[in-house]
């Protein structure tokens, strides 16, 4: 799979070093042909055939639901699953060779929501708030389209979201007689305690390979002790500060104290949720989908035994804490052939059916308030979608197009202090330097 | 030795035989028919040579190219923007190039040192093998015959921090609960453990094949002049093979240089910026930041490093072959 991928990419690639001269020379003035037809109203095809490029999200059979669904709500509309890597690089690595290239397929791409300054920079995907007026994006909770815009454009239609939450076993506390910790301090002391009661191998499990994962955990330290990555205006990083000190030394305390094993400076969510799964952690930091996982008798020992909180904070603090934003959007590629298609399609992954489709039945948390509300107040629903109507949320600073370098120099750093090998302040203030490098677009 | 006057004689005619020029219209016939059967070589080759050159030649010219450009990427394509050495001052401010170039030499230096040593001595065993030669040569493919990718997931199993063979091991004898690729010094040294797991075999291979092609009479002679064990290996076979080893090392070189699969599946990198190499770097560049120019810079730099380090070596080799000769 990986190498026919592979060779489609060189070939891609080869393609699109071969042409890029006429592609160049042939659209020296793309946005002509596209805002000609550039109206508010767009998404009103009837007929049309789409590529629909999205990885499989958590649970299987949901792309195939949401597509048959819509091709009974417009029949003429057919839409073609192409499925992207399950690694978010791989995928957008693919996407970004594909797009530039030239392709003018996949025509409407399901991409992390923390792509639009990259894409909306580099003009590979279509600013969809040209022809979606602005009554379609009211809709959507709070946050979730700006953080899809860039430069005052918005990129992507948000599709589903995702945010961190804290999962506990109930089994473990009740035995021990421990609350559910609400401060960070109160998480690591009750994660000592039942790894010395031998109540359970590990206490907390979370994600610290030096990965992208990383910078969203991270977030929710550094926000929760009331620090920042950069500044409003992305022009400087200021991490290095004394709450980029408190969150770093205890993310390192959680090692450390051995609340956390050493090993976590390894983990990734499949390698934190696997641990948890295996009944051998008492506390997870993960995504929505480790809700399901623990749920499914065939991967997990804890059916039954776990219970999702929103994440703590420092003590002193307000309750919650703050859970870093995930998710999908939907973007559209420049290249496209069906735009109204693609509009349509985007459109109606918006609606109520699409987004009860993706919430009831395979419980990701909706991005349209109305549906997330409705079932927020359902018992049936499951925990996390319930406990989602509780949380503060913090967005990564994404809202460069030198996201992925800003990145880069922070987890790479935090992984180094958290394993020990550079002191907390000379890890921050390496990623403070690198930071300012990539923000100044340097390597 | 006095020469003997008669053989000296019959060298003469035998050069003069040699030396004499061929008629003219043999000559003539051998040209033409030379250039005939050049013509048809070269059009038989010229399908590969294209090939060869649309998909090594032309991909490495490119990236030169590109990495003298401002590349701006776009919906439209890739534009090379002005020529610029902007991308190479960059890397030579960044510390991340700069640690990436170190890693990347201190482990091509260690793991080939290692492999060398370990797949001659390797090699020595098994040529003397009289029985199962061809079972032993096959046992020792395996691990080479292995796609990277897999082998790097398998030692993942060995080195992983919570169910990890090694760390059971390490438990079993009471030194504790290691998390190997953890940390950056032992993360380094496992992965380096993986690579020579894997590529010694090679080396191996090559060098039974220099050992097999060695000519009998001087180790007979050797022994019959009474010269011991290790002065036999270190005077004869050791100078002996000389070429195959620096073939065995070049090889090696070339493929340790470049770096990329066994940290992209055990480590990302990691931990922190521990193990990444300038093709790990040179990835994350180009189709993470998306910042073609500096990425083809990254990965310029390293074919250029790759190159020079080859024929310095090349360089050094030869001189001490021809030391051999003179003594």
């Amino acid at each position: 799979m990986k190498k026919v991928k592979g060779i489609r990419r060189a070939r891609v690639a080869l393609m699109a070093t071969l042409g890029s001269a006429m592609v160049l020379a042939a659209c020296g003035s793309t946005s002509s042909s596209t805002s000609s037809s550039a109206s508010s109203s767009g998404g009103s095809a009837t007929s049309g055939n789409i590529t629909w490029w999205a990885s499989p999200i958590a649970q299987v059979g949901i792309r195939a639901a949401l597509v048959s669904a819509f091709e009974k709500a417009y029949p003429k509309i057919h839409v073609t699953i192409q499925s992207a890597p399950t690694n978010t690089g791989t995928n957008r690595s693919q996407l970004v060779t594909e797009i530039s290239g030239g392709s003018t397929t996949p025509d409407v791409f399901m991409g992390d929501v923390i792509w639009p300054a990259q894409f909306g920079a580099h003009q590979l995907a279509v600013p969809l708030s040209k022809y979606l007026p602005s009554s379609y994006w009211t809709k959507f909770a709070p946050g979730l389209v700006s953080g899809a815009s860039y430069k005052g454009q918005v990129y992507g239609s948000p599709l589903f979201e995702d945010q961190g939450f804290l999962y506990y076993r109930k089994d473990l506390l009740a035995k021990a007689g421990l609350p559910v910790p609400k401060t960070w301090q109160q998480l690591e002391s009750e994660a000592v305690t039942l790894v010395h009661d031998h109540l359970v191998q590990y206490g907390f499990v979370w994600e610290g390979d030096s990965y992208e994962g990383l910078t969203c955990d991270f977030m929710e330290y550094l926000t929760s002790a009331g620090g920042k990555v950069v500044n409003s205006s992305y022009t400087k990083s200021v991490i290095d500060s004394a709450a980029g000190v408190k969150a770093l030394s205890f993310m390192r305390s959680l090692i450390t104290s051995g609340a956390s094993p050493a090993a976590v400076t390894t983990f990734q969510e499949p390698q934190a949720m696997a641990v948890f799964d295996a009944g051998n952690a008492a506390f997870l930091r993960n995504w929505d989908y480790a809700w399901s996982n623990s749920q499914t008798p065939a991967d997990s020992k804890v059916v039954g035994k776990v219970g999702v909180a929103p994440l703590p904070t420092f003590a002193g603090q307000s309750y919650p804490g703050y859970s870093n934003i995930g998710g999908w959007n939907l973007y559209i590629n420049p290249h496209t052939k069906h735009l109204n298609a693609d509009l349509t399609f985007i459109k109606w992954m918006s609606s109520t059916k699409a987004q009860y489709i993706l919430g009831k039945t395979y419980s990701e948390i909706p991005t349209v308030e109305s549906v997330r509300t409705a079932l927020a107040s359902l018992p049936s629903t499951p925990p996390p979608e319930r406990v989602a109507a509780t949380t503060r949320l913090i967005a990564r600073p994404a809202g460069t197009p030198n996201y992925p370098q800003l990145s880069s120099a922070l987890y790479t750093n935090v992984n180094a202090a958290l394993t020990g090998s550079v002191s907390v302040s000379s890890a921050l203030s390496a990623a403070q330097s690198q930071i300012n490098t990539a923000l100044s677009g340097g390597l | 030795m006095p020469d003997l006057p008669g053989k000296q004689e019959k060298l003469t005619v035998i050069a003069e035989r040699v030396e004499a020029p061929p008629r003219p219209e043999a000559k003539l016939r051998r040209d033409s028919h030379t250039r005939r059967m050049a013509r048809v070589g070269w059009a038989m080759s010229t399908p590969a040579l294209v090939f060869v050159g649309l998909v090594t030649i032309f991909p490495i010219a490119f990236s030169f190219v590109l990495s003298f450009s401002n590349v701006v990427v776009s919906g439209s394509g890739f534009a090379l923007e002005n020529p610029t050495f902007g991308n190479y001052s960059e890397l030579f401010h960044s510390s991340v190039w700069r640690y990436s170039l170190a890693f990347t030499i201190f482990y091509t230096v260690v793991t080939v040192l290692v492999e060398v040593v370990l797949g001659t001595m390797i090699a020595l065993v098994v040529e003397r093998l009289t029985k199962g030669r061809g079972l032993m040569m096959s046992l020792l493919l395996l691990p080479w015959s292995m796609i990277t990718v897999i082998s790097a997931e398998l030692w993942q199993y060995i080195f992983e921090g919570t169910y990890g063979v090694l760390q059971a091991i390490f438990q079993a004898v009471g030194l504790g609960s290691p998390v190997f690729l953890g940390t950056p010094t032992s993360a380094v040294v496992a992965m380096m453990v993986a690579d020579i797991w894997k590529t010694t075999p090679f080396v191996a291979v090559i060098v039974v094949a220099g050992l097999v092609m060695l000519p009998g009479e001087i180790f007979e002679a050797a022994s019959v002049d009474g010269a011991s064990g290790w002065t036999t290996f270190f005077k004869i076979t050791l100078p002996l093979l000389r070429p195959t080893i620096a073939i065995a090392v070049l090889f090696r070189i070339l493929q340790a240089f470049g770096l990329f699969d066994l940290p992209f599946v055990l480590t990302g990198g990691g931990p922190g910026t521990a193990t990444t190499s300038l093709a790990i770097l040179s990835y994350k560049v180009m189709f993470e930041d998306i910042a073609y120019g500096p990425g083809a810079a990254v990965a310029v730099s390293a074919t250029l490093l790759v190159i020079l380090g080859s024929l310095a070596f090349l360089k050094v080799f030869r001189s001490q072959v021809g030391r051999e000769d003179v003594q």
